[in-house]
């Protein structure tokens, strides 16, 4: 009897329990651009994650911030041998520069909710160009700077931590404006800046030594 | 009381923004500008495109007059500069939901307009109503100090017969009137302390951020542990609203909201703006609104306030806490150590980060070859084929009068609770015809409620006049439609 409820209750979830996993398999869920599959998730959390158990996976819902999103589970224990399964979701491997602006991000975002009122970051391109500037090396030639730092924030907005707002209809084009999304926190968080950090210093002591070696020399 | 010393003063012309604005070049622009649009229609926030276009008009109109020389920028940059911190008379903020930046006067600057609005020279300075004001909050403060119950039973006492006096007099027909004069100084002290109070809503938002801003940086700068800022804090239950500021708002907003208050304001108002001694003086016509007006702006105050104390509670949030202070911390060293490292920039992969998105390949979603469509333009000219059509059929219109019809309706639906068609068009004969029958369906779908009963038929009929001069009977079958009150 008992199962047959269960079975009833699981067979009467199904179609919401696919409306819900297939868009946080493919990205993350925000509260914001869909309330129905939102509040839809909220009912179905432990199924959801009793189901993404199975591929790896666990649920990451921060209900104040208003997003989801799937990420690998680390291995409990590792004296497990079975082995490892492939990542679902992958690692991006990301260049020096872009780094440091995803770090620099964080830092605008923090300090902003620290400054309290508003909830959106929104800053200019000419901004973002001025915060990282002091940590590239000068460039004779700016617009080749401006440039480069154009790719990185392509990359950024690839990546799904900033948002290229709409240009106001009818104006001649000011510089573009960008929303840092709030998953920044997510991601950018204290123990991918600890790790930015350590690799930070041992490349600094690298650099240093191998300088000492060719001074030597 | 330093309140004006020189230093406060100098300080203040270096930088109040409302000084700024009575000194600036283009005070005359711009305030007139502000005023015609935030402060005249009482409004709080505009959206981008649409300021700009007004200021755009404004300046079109000023350059006819006056040339291109004084205005030489264009709208929006005017905007962005009285928004700059610098100037400080606008405020730029984003709105949840929307891309587009929102404009806000800010206090200071509404201050400014406020009081250049003072300068004009009044005829007549009252002097007794406000007196008399003062006395009265006097009683209230002295009385609503006094605890003990006998005394202030014996000042109600005094008060009950005071009004006696008052209600035998009245009786014996001795009403004494307000002349005139009294009753345009009460008017003027309550226009003056109306607006000011519509004026004050800005403030007090700007208090409550500044509350919300001082909150978040003893959060910030907390050097002891979670337990004890939390103790602090919560002890406080909700930092904004158990300020001066919001105590005193919430009673205001209590205080208007009851509906009987509102018919009590919207009544008076009518009968004092509708004597004569009181509009010889030409009263603004928004005072007849206002309190509708402080709603609004209320309702503002009152929403700004809810969305800073949720922000707060949820920055007080536990995890969010603790890393934000880790975060600070290791962001700092990163920071140092990047700038050393500057020159010497590593290539390649540096770092890793996780996405959020499983490395799904989709090869069926890529979609397959479909050749171009072009669409065939061809420059063909249309050959009229020659023949005269009388074209006045497409001009002549029937005119249908919907309102005499709705009226007819009305009127019968008095006397009885139903009606169906064919008795109202017995009773008023259709004068446009088929035009008029489908203006009846139309009605009854829209302003009047209609039952259809499809299992009875009924026939209209009526008389038109065709081109020759005949008389045509014309007949239409539909199914009853009943007209219900």
């Amino acid at each position: 009897m008992i199962n047959n409820e269960r079975d009833l209750q699981t067979a009467a979830d199904a179609p919401e329990l696919s409306l819900v996993v297939i868009p946080l398999l493919k990205g993350v869920v925000y509260q914001e651009s869909d309330p129905t599959l939102w509040s839809h998730l909220l009912k179905l959390q432990p199924q959801v994650r009793d189901y993404v158990r199975v591929l790896d996976l666990d649920l990451a819902l921060d209900e104040a911030e208003g997003y989801a999103f799937l990420r690998s589970r680390e291995a409990e224990s590792e004296e497990n041998e079975t082995p490892r399964q492939p990542r679902l979701m992958a690692r991006r491997q990301l260049s020096f520069p872009v780094s440091l602006l995803l770090a620099l991000l964080r830092k605008k975002l923090a300090e902003f909710d620290a400054g309290g009122g508003e909830t959106r970051l929104i800053l200019t391109q000419h901004e973002i160009v001025e915060l990282l500037r002091v940590f590239l090396p000068s460039h004779t030639n700016d617009a080749r700077l401006v440039d480069q730092i154009e790719t990185y924030l392509n990359k950024t907005v690839e990546m799904g931590f900033l948002r290229k707002l709409k240009p106001p209809t009818g104006s001649s084009q000011p510089s573009p404006t960008f929303e840092v999304r709030r998953i920044i926190k997510a991601f950018v968080d204290a123990h991918w800046l600890a790790d930015l950090e350590n690799r930070l210093e041992e490349y600094r002591r690298y650099a240093e030594s191998s300088s000492e070696t060719r001074d030597d020399e | 009381m330093n309140v004006l010393s020189f230093e406060t003063v100098d300080s203040l012309r270096k930088s109040h923004p409302a000084w700024r604005l009575l000194c600036s070049d283009h005070a005359p622009l711009t305030v007139s500008f502000l005023h015609q649009t935030f402060i005249a229609p009482n409004l709080r926030s505009i959206a981008e495109a649409a300021l700009t276009e007004a200021l755009e008009d404004m300046l079109f109109a000023l350059r006819e007059r006056l040339g291109e020389a004084p205005f030489p920028r264009s709208a929006r940059e005017y905007l962005n500069d009285w928004a700059a911190p610098e100037k400080g008379w606008l405020r730029k903020y984003y709105r949840e939901g929307s891309d587009e930046p929102f404009f806000d006067l800010s206090p200071a600057a509404e201050r400014a307009i406020a009081w250049l609005a003072s300068l004009e020279t009044r005829s007549f300075v009252g002097t007794e109503s406000r007196l008399l004001t003062l006395f009265e909050l006097l009683r209230q403060m002295a009385e609503g100090m006094e605890s003990n119950a006998q005394m202030r039973v014996a000042e109600l006492r005094k008060r009950r017969d005071a009004l006696d006096a008052e209600i035998s007099q009245a009786l014996e027909g001795n009403v004494p009137v307000l002349d005139a004069t009294a009753l345009r100084d009460r008017f003027q002290q309550f226009a003056q302390t109306a607006r000011e109070l519509l004026a004050d809503f800005r403030e007090v938002e700007q208090n409550f951020r500044t509350l919300d801003r001082r909150v978040r940086e003893r959060i910030t700068l907390w050097e002891g542990g979670k337990a004890a800022l939390l103790e602090e804090i919560l002890g406080e239950r909700d930092a904004i609203s158990d300020s001066d500021q919001g105590r005193s708002f919430h009673a205001f907003w209590d205080f208007l909201m009851s509906s009987r208050r509102q018919e009590e304001l919207t009544e008076r108002l009518e009968k004092i703006l509708g004597h004569p001694a009181i509009n010889a003086t030409h009263p603004d016509p928004r005072l007849r609104r206002i309190h509708y007006d402080w709603l609004d702006a209320g309702e503002h105050t009152q929403r700004t306030v809810a969305d800073l104390s949720k922000q707060l509670r949820r920055f007080l949030d536990d995890r969010a806490w603790l890393e934000n202070r880790r975060i600070i911390d290791l962001l700092r060293k990163i920071e140092a150590k990047a700038l050393s490292v500057r020159e010497i920039q590593p290539s390649g992969g540096f770092t890793e980060i996780d996405t959020p998105a499983a490395t799904i390949e989709l090869p069926f979603e890529r979609p397959l070859f479909k050749p171009a469509f072009k669409p065939n333009l061809t420059d063909k000219v249309l050959a009229g084929t020659g023949e005269n059509i009388d074209a006045a059929a497409l001009f002549s219109q029937e005119v249908v009068d919907r309102a005499a019809l709705a009226q007819h309706i009305r009127q019968h639906l008095q006397d009885r609770s139903q009606i169906t068609l064919r008795e109202l068009v017995e009773n008023r004969p259709l004068h446009h015809g088929l035009a008029e029958l489908v203006a009846y369906l139309d009605l009854g779908s829209g302003s009047f409620r209609a039952a259809v009963d499809e299992a009875t038929q009924d026939s209209v009929s009526w008389k038109t006049v065709d081109a020759q001069g005949q008389i045509l009977h014309k007949t239409a079958r539909l199914p009853r439609v009943i007209f219900v009150r």
